[in-house]
């Protein structure tokens, strides 16, 4: 249990995920949160500068910042590198402002049209100068103390969650993005040098020590990456509200620090995830920070929940024997267990061999006791079934025909929603096969752990096989002689290998049943399960064409081959007349939103000034006790009111649509970003930056199809 | 005869708009221009009706121009539902809403205004602007009519500036702003800038000028500042800060100009954010050394905050520029006054004197100086012309001054007299209600004393005298209701000793109980 070193209640809801702490003044830590009515709070505890003149007040350590629309993030930290003060970065569905709170002025306020689901503030590897990067609707835009907009690039998705971390252990930070299409990828200035998939969309991040950092996943799973490889994860069936890396425990390493939406936090090593302490607030936690709030010289840990309870931990080595003392007896029990179940396993075997040696089983023993000829084997095998439904199917079969397969446990991560999958057919169905079934969602290499529970017919002692297969990246496209019609869409790019090293990457990339003729030149042609054909063409030249109307597949293909390959930089030229249409009419339906946007914005702050002074004309008139002109103005006011609410109603739609335009832009270029590879994908991504700022629509798509302006 | 339309050029160049109006308006008729340019701007036109058109439009503007830096009025609408600032309660000296900054005399010596902001020495738009705390007291405070405050600036002041709009033309307006093609006349710069200011200035029609200006700088593919500042002048005016914020900072991207900085100063303090508008001026003034309006601006900002000492600085700083800054004279003069220094006044306002200046308020403070630097030969003498200068409501500061004269040698009967004048003169004179009241008592006579001091407390809630004079005639009775009055005068000033000790007292008196 975790017995905290001071407790606050603050009288004021705050909203989950935004809680930051910053040194406003360069010394005092203050907490800041965003709570109700979009409002922001600043506590201040320690400096006394808050008090004096007219400005003290009842609650005077709590200090109201209003934003006029709703905050959608906040953080805190150093951005101007001449001043040591922090710089309270408070972002909504529209705006970016820096604000320095110390001397109540902005440091710049931006329209962010793509929103600000999240804020990270710090150096990258490519600036020279601290940032402040705002993540949107598949945007992330990093702005420096001026307000100048020194770093902009796209991603897949709706930015969930963003972290810096020194992934390459270079000493500089890589920018994380977490998006809502399950991914984190890895910035190393405008280039993707890692790609990460997990099963949910990603929402918190948090660098632990060097290139390890921890994730949080929208279905509650939580754990710990070093670089690109995992290292554990657990799932909660609560939500994930906060994750954190404190060294609560004093040995020098930090720990894992989650809150949760039922109240708890909890304390896990970050190499192994064992839970080392818990602690239990009233309400779901809001959000968790350190700093050292009591000014003593060391930090603490500082866990807020959303009714404003506040609590805080201190780094304690004696906390260090507790785990040792509890590390020790858990190892004592794990060990008794092992004892436990090695001995029962030998108690079978010796039950085995013992009849052997006297006489054979009669067969009817034999079922009861649920002894499988010595010899069995499971295999287990990926097909491609054609029948009028095409799907792989995973046959897992016994090598003999005494025994059965009962049923068939397959955990794959991303394959299937809860990450299992059993299979028990009908006992009157029973073979030594099982068919399974296989729909990958998604293009990109899974691991199947197949446990297949083996038994004679009718027994009910089961012997289980484990055996792991690996569905390659491309399975669910089939091999086909020829498909009817060729698509239009096409990429296409020189490569300077050997065709039969591009057939061996085909080889184990997607599921063949022969191998293709690869000698001269490759012409494959496919059939996608999720609908839409394939055709993979190279020449003896080098001269590849890849036809699909799909440019996430392209690029996907693109991406395998030249990490295959291991080239370093690919250009390719893109034809994708279906996208450049889709294209077009979004741009032109934006340049049309965003004129309108600016006429009603201008009607309606025309309206609400009005409405003030018919407020104050009523207030007047009542103050005066004119109660049927007071009636008079409300009445107008209200009228008034309804068509501001009108108003209100078209300019928000009007808004949401140009969001929705602008998220399609920025996933078409981050589409055709992905069909290039290093220096060619970060150029092609500023290039088209550079032409939606200057208005250049010829150039946007030019730049799309061969990859340069 | 002479060319109408070179006699309408001179005209205009000598200031003399209505005669320029008039000829350009013969020219016109000759050769009708007006609403047709829309329609015919592909049509090869004749020269002179366009020019005349043109020119007609700015003498029209000219007669009712005022310029937007000097012209700011907060209504009572911005100030009590002020939602562009993001600060609620900010750090002494980093905001506008109070007077936080407490260098400079206190309340005790130098008065404070209905803000509570001590009293400024020149009175421009603005400086009367308090920011209540609830629309009651809003509402309730200005109600006398020499204090009286716009509702909104959104609607009603800049009409009553800009008077052109009320006016009523007896052949119809000369351009009628609703049926204008925008979009044509974007595309042609001289004429819509002539427009644009028409619109904006004569018309005073915001929204229909914002129209124009985001035409036309789209048609400049916005490479042209001048329409940026327009664009933000309209987005101030409509008490859309932020986007005003933003053309202003694009336009001193391409090209500083003092103008646009003082503009962008101003979108600041809107927005509650002095010294990100001090720090705005302090960039123009690296741009511009030394820039006489960008100095004044400044020492504005910290007169607002009531940081006295740094705004005589600045003060100075202007005159060091321009020897005859009447604005600078008049607020250092006003602070050597406040802070014991009345012979130094004397010299600054008799400058003012020289320079031509020959007003009540003038006399006034000349004679109140002349008091108390000991030349009481000048005093009466000054007040003397400031009485035959005055009209009905400044005779009453006039009169309340004579009494701190006649106190002051000792006539309480005189005082009586000249408070008593005052009074009568200005029925919601605060200050001679509180001063006559002191007098009654000394006389005897409580009960008038306190009534005075209750309507005293009625009209002024912002002074702390009456308070705590209430306060402490209600303790001399034994009467222990006078808690709300001693609350009021130390939230009106929070360091005067006597009020804290009076509330400390009776603290500890309820505490007993």
């Amino acid at each position: 249990m975790l017995v905290p070193i001071f407790t606050l209640k603050i009288k004021h809801k705050i909203h989950p995920r935004m809680v930051t702490v910053g040194k406003y003044d360069g010394l005092h830590p203050c907490l800041t949160c965003g709570t109700t009515a979009s409002k922001v709070f600043v506590h201040n505890p320690h400096s006394p500068a808050i008090a004096g003149g007219r400005v003290a007040v009842q609650d005077s350590d709590i200090s109201m910042l209003t934003m006029n629309q709703s905050v959608s993030a906040l953080c805190a930290g150093q951005l101007d590198p001449s001043n040591d003060r922090d710089v309270l970065c408070i972002g909504t569905q529209t705006n970016l402002l820096a604000y320095d709170v110390h001397d109540n002025k902005d440091l710049f306020y931006k329209e962010v049209p793509d929103g600000v689901n999240n804020i990270v503030m710090g150096k990258i590897s490519s600036v020279d100068v601290p940032l402040v990067i705002a993540g949107g609707n598949c945007t992330l835009q990093g702005f420096d103390h001026e307000g100048e907009d020194r770093f902009w690039t796209v991603t897949g998705d709706i930015v969930s969650s963003l972290a810096l971390v020194d992934f390459t252990n270079d000493g500089h930070n890589e920018l994380l993005v977490g998006s809502e299409d399950f991914d984190i990828r890895v910035f190393q200035g405008d280039d993707i040098i890692s790609e990460m998939t997990e099963t949910e969309a990603v929402t918190g991040l948090y660098s632990i020590s060097g290139s390890r950092f921890g994730y949080a996943l929208a279905n509650g799973t939580i754990g710990v990456y070093d670089r690109s490889a995992r290292y554990w994860r657990i799932k909660s069936k609560n939500q994930v509200m906060a994750i954190h890396s404190f060294d609560l425990d004093g040995d020098g390493v930090p720990e894992l620090i989650t809150g949760w939406s039922n109240g708890k936090i909890d304390v896990r090593s970050n190499s192994t995830g064992e839970v080392m302490f818990k602690d239990n607030m009233t309400s779901a936690v809001a959000g968790i920070v350190d700093a050292d709030y009591r000014l003593d010289g060391k930090n603490q840990l500082i866990c807020c929940s959303v009714d404003g309870e506040v609590r805080g931990y201190q780094t304690d080595k004696s906390r260090l024997l507790a785990v040792d003392a509890n590390r020790s007896n858990d190892n004592m029990r794990d060990l008794n267990l092992t004892k436990q179940n090695l001995l029962l396993e030998l108690r079978n075997y010796e039950r085995e061999q013992g009849p052997m040696k006297k006489e054979q089983f009669t067969p009817m023993e034999r079922v009861e006791g649920g002894v499988i000829p010595a010899s069995t084997t499971i295999a287990t095998e990926l097909v491609i079934e054609e029948k009028e439904n095409p799907c792989i199917e995973l046959v897992v079969s016994t090598n003999n025909n005494d025994t059965v397969v009962r049923m068939v446990v397959i955990y794959a991560e991303a394959l299937y929603e809860g990450e299992s999958h059993v299979t028990h057919p009908p006992a009157n169905t029973l073979s030594n096969k099982i068919r399974v079934p296989i729909f990958p969602p998604k293009d990109s290499a899974i691991e199947l752990h197949i446990q297949a529970f083996v038994s004679l017919p009718g027994s009910m002692n089961f012997h289980v096989f484990e055996v792991t297969n690996h569905l390659p990246s491309f399975s669910a496209y089939l091999y086909q002689q020829s498909v009817p019609q060729i698509p239009e869409s096409c990429v296409s790019f020189t490569l300077n290998e050997r065709v039969p090293r591009v057939g061996i990457w085909m080889t184990e990339n997607f599921i063949l049943r022969h191998e293709i003729p690869c000698e001269e030149s490759i012409d494959a042609h496919f059939i996608a399960l999720r609908g839409g054909d394939l055709v993979f063409k190279m020449d003896s030249s080098g001269q590849v064409q890849i036809h699909t109307d799909n440019i996430d597949l392209a690029g996907d293909l693109i991406q395998s081959l030249a990490s295959f390959l291991r080239l370093d930089h690919l250009q390719v030229t893109a034809h994708f007349p279906l996208h450049l249409d889709k294209l077009n009419s979004i741009m032109s339906t934006v340049n049309g939103l965003q004129s309108v946007t600016q006429k009603l914005a201008a009607e309606m702050t025309d309206h609400s000034n009005l409405i003030r002074s018919l407020v104050i004309r009523a207030e007047d008139a009542r103050l005066q006790g004119d109660i049927s002109n007071m009636k008079k103005g409300y009445i107008e006011v209200q009228d008034l009111n309804r068509d501001l609410v009108n108003g209100y109603k078209v300019r928000s739609a009007n808004h949401q649509e140009l969001v929705t335009s602008m998220k399609l832009v920025n996933q078409i270029i981050q589409k055709a970003s992905h069909l290039r590879v290093g220096k060619y994908k970060a150029q092609l991504v500023t290039q088209c930056r550079d032409a939606i700022k200057t208005n250049k629509h010829s150039a946007l798509f030019k730049i799309i199809q061969s990859g340069s302006a | 005869s002479m060319d109408p339309m070179f006699m309408a050029l001179s005209c205009f160049r000598r200031r003399k708009f209505e005669e320029s109006t008039e000829l350009c308006s013969k020219i016109l008729e000759k050769n009708p221009y007006d609403q047709v340019i829309g329609y015919q701007i592909n049509n090869v036109i004749p020269h002179p009706p366009q020019a005349a058109w043109a020119l007609k439009a700015r003498s029209l503007t000219e007669q009712v121009y005022i310029d937007e830096v000097e012209a700011e009025e907060q209504g009572i609408a911005e100030s009590v539902m002020d939602d562009s600032s993001v600060a609620q309660i900010s750090r002494p000296g980093t905001s506008l809403r109070v007077a936080t900054g407490s260098s400079g005399p206190s309340p005790a010596v130098r008065p404070v205004s209905q803000s509570g902001r001590p009293l400024s020495g020149f009175v421009r738009p603005g400086t009367q602007a308090g920011r209540p705390g609830t629309m009651e007291q809003a509402l309730k405070t200005p109600r006398t009519s020499h204090t009286a405050r716009p509702v909104t600036s959104a609607s009603g002041r800049y009409v009553r500036m800009g008077t052109a709009s009320m006016l009523s033309n007896p052949d119809g307006p000369f351009i009628n702003v609703s049926r204008l093609n925008y979009s044509k006349y974007a595309a042609r710069p001289h004429l819509a800038k002539v427009l644009f200011e028409y619109i904006f200035h004569h018309e005073n029609d915001v929204r229909n000028a914002l129209e124009l200006a985001a035409q036309a700088t789209e048609q400049a593919k916005y490479k042209d500042w001048w329409w940026k500042v327009q664009l933000g002048k309209c987005y101030h005016r409509l008490g859309m800060y932020r986007d005003a914020e933003r053309q202003y900072k694009s336009a001193l991207k391409q090209q500083v100009m003092v103008d646009t900085l003082l503009l962008l100063g101003k979108v600041y303090q809107r927005i509650d954010q002095p010294l990100q508008a001090i720090d705005t001026y302090k960039v123009g003034l690296e741009r511009f050394p030394d820039d006489r309006s960008l100095l004044v601006a400044t020492a504005r900002v910290h007169d607002e905050m009531g940081e006295m000492d740094t705004a005589t600085k600045w003060y100075k700083d202007v005159l060091e520029e321009e020897g005859v800054n009447v604005e600078a004279v008049a607020s250092i003069a006003a602070n050597y006054f406040y802070t014991d220094q009345p012979e130094i006044s004397i010299r600054l306002y008799r400058r003012l004197l020289q320079m031509g200046i020959h007003n009540v308020e003038l006399f006034n403070n000349l004679g109140l100086c002349c008091f108390y630097a000991q030349q009481y030969d000048m005093t009466m003498v000054c007040f003397d012309r400031a009485i035959s200068l005055a009209e009905d409501e400044q005779l009453a500061d006039v009169w309340y001054n004579i009494s701190h004269v006649a106190l002051g040698v000792g006539d309480n009967n005189l005082a009586y007299q000249c408070l008593r004048l005052a009074i009568t003169s200005n029925i919601n004179h605060t200050e001679a209600y509180n001063n006559l009241a002191v007098l009654e008592l000394r006389r005897g006579d409580v009960e008038r004393a306190k009534s005075l001091l209750r309507s005293a407390a009625e009209l002024a809630p912002h002074a702390y005298e009456h308070h705590f004079n209430l306060a402490t005639l209600a303790e001399s009775a034994g009467d222990l209701q006078n808690y709300s009055s001693i609350l009021q005068s130390v939230a009106a000033f929070p360091q005067h000793m006597d009020s804290k000790n009076i509330l400390q007292k009776l603290k500890q008196h309820f505490e007993s109980l």
